[in-house]
């Protein structure tokens, strides 16, 4: 090989590594790091950024360069020089990459055994799934929300099912997602890092509503003492009626999919209920009594189903759930909202 | 009436309305109704990119929305990159080895039949409310649903009939039907790739078919396979898609690199580099990729310890894969390139699909892929594989034979034209998507997170340039047909077989059974002009 060409080699070879080094410190496409996994898989990502960027650059680089450099040409119509092949370069091109998937593949193991370790004490949160809403159940507290607040710092074992089809749990901040399977029980460790408020989406495709929950449980990562707080103000019910409508719509996931700017629930699976006499109205029911109207809702929702909704979607089993004393509260509260 | 006389009989154009054994007429059946197909899906994709140009748009209802998107990607891998490529691989494997036609051809002909009325009764399924489970199905959602879904699943399993009867009389004509001389180490790249893929199509697909019959039956008779009350496992669905699905990935860009491998050597005047590398590393590729399907699954909650197996298997694919991209940028390099349009494509099927080849490592990667499966990263991901590489690599294909299929030029300024729109409007419409999933966007949304507006209005102008794209496209090749000037024989001046025959070949081919004496690219060492692979051996 001449000089000359060893040195462009080695040139462009540094030139290369220095720019997939630079990608890996500089770019970030990741959204907040919320939990201890997503540092490590952070790193990687970045490494494999990196890494990607020189193969990128290299064959972009040589493809753009070839086409520049060896044109014909104008009415030359010979052929090239031939050329069969190079027993040296197609084992260097053979081994180089098997080397880099090795490294990438050893490191992927590391990060995915060091993030699937449960520590000793983890807070268990039971996550059910169904068409179209999450529920989160605090078994040691006997508390249930649609929202998930956990405490910063501590682990977090979501055991994750599902009602009906395949659902996926993913918080984006935390960097991982987990299907929840009909018939199975699945496990997922996290332990948050970063205080602040993300969103739950639904990762697999689960019928009309799919979109929607992606888009109506939040995650709120907040301090230890904040957490407890919460846990204690969910444990009871709040002698305000209003306050206490408000947390039974989180606590039988009545938010999961429907809107009611009071409660915050955002979900459009259902009707909203923010202009809760119209339908009533129009169907004149119950002789226009909205009261008895709303409580044959929550009991018996397929009574009455609003037009361009689907019926059997909300689950038939909340008489039995819902205690008389707290189906009152919740009526009034609804009713109080029109 | 014989044959010859009933075809000679007709007016030559009607032969490709009717049943015909012969594979040239039928390799044009199947490329011109894959294309019907091609439009159909498309329009689908455009409906699904207005819908998301706004986050909270309203334009197409979710179910609507769940239809458009389960039968785009239905139609655009099962009607029309599958059947171009068979069309293709049709038209092409007998020219290429020397046969007359291929070893059944009735069982060719029946294979084509196949697809019309599947074609139809996929489209026929939006009367009685089409599928809406995504192309992949899972159930138990599948197993609900309209009445669609079951002519969905029908409409798959004839298709995947339609395909190993053509994957079986691919394998056959290859083994039993080449010309004297045409050893196996003389094959043109593209019959090697669709050789491996055939091998591929056959151990997989009928894994798929038994699944689909399954969902049929649960949904038909009321049998239990994947009823979760009754014990019956989704996971077993996933397993039994994946094995077929995944290498469906490799079916469809096989060829399509088969495809390339014939384009460098001719328009960079050179050999190609590691014929013999590119040849194994297709059936490197084709049995690496009977053993990754389950990196779909990875949170699935499949056993943990088998993860790693499949990362390593997967992830081992980019080294053949790595093998081809580099053996074809040492073919161009030190070339006199041409950069005509069938070249273009071909360049920029490795430009775009060494990014779907780059992500799809890090898909690989557990820890990577438990953050971004099932997002628009996969989108994008697959979009790079199949659109810029799989669609790149068959536009690539049909201008390059087209003067070869229909005797005509094609016009060189629209072809480039389209090759320009078609490479901005991929790479405006797929990258966006990559950022969109990484920062949270789920796949198979309706409504999205507005933080993502921005992201989906550039995927979305960069879908409606592709759709402009297909434009000059059409144009070019239905006028062509009829006003571009005579091709010639052999107009790239290439050196496998079907260019040593007129241009449309005679309905049997070769006037001579032709002896193979040489390598199909030996640019540069033979003084012929003439194809050095015909019966000019005689001369020597």
């Amino acid at each position: 090989m001449k000089e000359r060409t060893v040195f462009a080699i080695a040139v462009i070879t540094v030139a290369l590594l220095a720019a997939g080094f630079w990608v890996a410190q500089n770019v970030n496409l990741m959204p907040a790091e919320g939990s201890s996994r997503a540092a490590l898989v952070d790193q990687l990502f970045r490494a494999m950024l990196g890494m990607a960027a020189v193969v990128f650059l290299l064959v972009e680089g040589l493809l753009l360069y070839s086409v520049l450099r060896f044109r014909r040409p104008r009415g030359d119509d010979t052929d090239a020089v031939a050329v069969h092949g190079n027993r040296a370069l197609e084992i260097v091109w053979t081994l180089i990459p098997a080397l880099i998937v090795v490294v990438i593949g050893f490191y992927s193991f590391r990060v995915l055994a060091a993030s699937e370790t449960r520590d000793a004490d983890p807070l268990v949160v039971n996550v059910h799934s169904r068409q179209f809403s999450w529920t989160f159940e605090y078994p040691a507290a006997g508390v249930t929300s649609t929202d998930l607040h956990l405490p910063v710092g501590r682990q977090v074992r979501f055991l994750i099912t599902s009602d009906d089809v395949i659902h996926s749990f993913w918080v984006p901040e935390f960097r991982v997602k987990r299907d929840a399977t009909p018939g199975q029980l699945a496990e997922l460790l996290v332990t948050p890092t970063l205080l602040g408020t993300y969103a739950v989406r639904c990762a697999e495709l689960c019928g009309v509503g799919h979109a929607s929950m992606g888009l109506t449980s939040q995650v709120y990562v907040v301090s230890e003492a904040d957490f407890q707080t919460w846990l204690e103000a969910q444990a009871g019910l709040p002698s305000d009626p209003i306050a206490a409508g408000r947390l039974l719509m989180g606590r039988y996931g009545c938010s999961g999919c429907h809107t009611l700017a009071d409660a915050g629930a955002l979900g459009v699976v259902g009707p909203a209920l923010d202009p809760l006499s119209d339908p009533a109205v129009q169907a004149g029911l119950h002789g226009g009594d909205l009261r008895a109207y709303v409580e044959q809702s929550i009991v018996d929702p397929s009574a009455v189903v609003v037009q361009g909704f689907i019926d059997g979607l909300m689950p038939a089993d909340l008489g039995t759930r819902i205690p008389a004393g707290e189906l009152a509260i919740l009526v009034d509260y609804l009713v109080a909202q029109k | 009436m014989t044959a010859t006389a009933s075809t000679t009989a007709r007016p030559a154009w009607r032969r490709y309305f009717g049943w015909s054994t012969d594979h040239k007429v039928i390799g044009v059946q199947y490329i011109v109704t894959s294309f019907f197909f091609f439009l159909v899906g498309g329009a689908m994709a455009g409906m699904i990119r207005a819908q998301l140009l706004a986050p909270d748009s309203t334009l197409v209802s979710a179910e609507a929305y769940n239809r458009l998107t389960t039968n785009h990607g239905s139609i655009m891998l099962f009607l029309w990159i599958l059947p171009v490529l068979a069309g293709l691989s049709n038209y092409l494997i007998p020219l290429q080895i020397g046969a007359r036609d291929m070893a059944f051809p009735r069982l060719n002909a029946l294979s084509f039949w196949f697809l019309v009325p599947s074609g139809l009764l996929m489209l026929a399924s939006f009367f009685v409310g089409a599928a809406e489970a995504g192309w992949t199905a899972y159930v138990p959602l599948s197993v609900s649903g309209p009445d669609g879904q079951t002519l969905w699943a029908i409409s798959v399993v004839l298709l995947g009939a339609s395909s190993m009867m053509g994957a079986l009389n691919f394998v056959t004509t290859v083994f039993t039907m080449r010309a004297p001389g045409m050893t196996f180490w003389r094959l043109p790249l593209f019959t090697w790739s669709v050789l491996a893929t055939s091998i591929l199509t056959l151990t997989a697909t009928p894994v798929l078919t038994a699944g689909l019959i399954l969902i049929a039956l649960d949904r038909l008779v009321g049998t239990l396979f994947f009823s979760v009350p009754a014990g019956g496992d989704p996971i077993l669905w996933q397993n039994l898609f994946w094995f077929y699905s995944h290498p469906a990935v490799y079916i469809m860009v096989l060829p399509a690199m088969g495809a390339i491998s014939e384009i460098f050597p001719v328009f960079a005047r050179k050999p190609i580099f590691g014929y013999r590398m590119i040849a194994l590393s297709s059936l490197a590729i084709s049995l690496l990729g009977l053993t990754v399907w389950a990196h779909h699954m990875f949170t699935s909650g499949m056993d943990p310890r088998l993860r790693v197996p499949y990362m390593i298997s997967t992830m081992i694919i980019a080294v053949p894969t790595g093998v081809k991209i580099f053996s074809w940028l040492a073919t161009i390099w030190g070339g006199k390139l041409r950069l005509d349009t069938p070249m273009l494509f071909a360049l920029g099927f490795i430009s775009m699909f060494l990014i779907g080849g780059i992500t799809g490592v890090f898909l690989a990667a557990i820890p990577v892929d438990l953050h971004v499966h099932d997002t628009y990263f996969v989108v994008a991901h697959l979009h790079f594989v199949l659109f810029g590489g799989s669609v790149s690599g068959a536009y690539a294909a049909l201008y390059y034979w087209y003067p070869k299929i229909t005797g005509r030029r094609f016009d060189e300024r629209l072809g480039k034209i389209h090759f320009a729109a078609n490479f901005i409007g991929t790479n405006l419409a797929y990258l966006p998507m990559f950022l969109a999933g990484l920062l949270g966007m789920p796949r198979r949304v309706v409504n999205y997170d507005p933080r993502f507006t921005e992201l989906n209005q550039l995927a979305s102008l960069g879908a409606f340039i592709l759709a402009a794209s297909v434009l000059p496209l059409l144009y070019n090749f239905v006028v062509s047909w009829v006003t571009g000037p005579r091709a010639g024989d052999n107009p790239w001046r290439a050196k496998t077989l079907e260019w040593s025959v007129s241009s449309p070949p005679p309905s049997h081919n070769f006037d001579t059974p032709p002896v193979v004496t040489g390598e199909p690219y030996d640019f540069g060492e033979s003084a012929l002009p003439a194809p050095a692979m015909s019966s000019a051996a005689a001369a020597d």
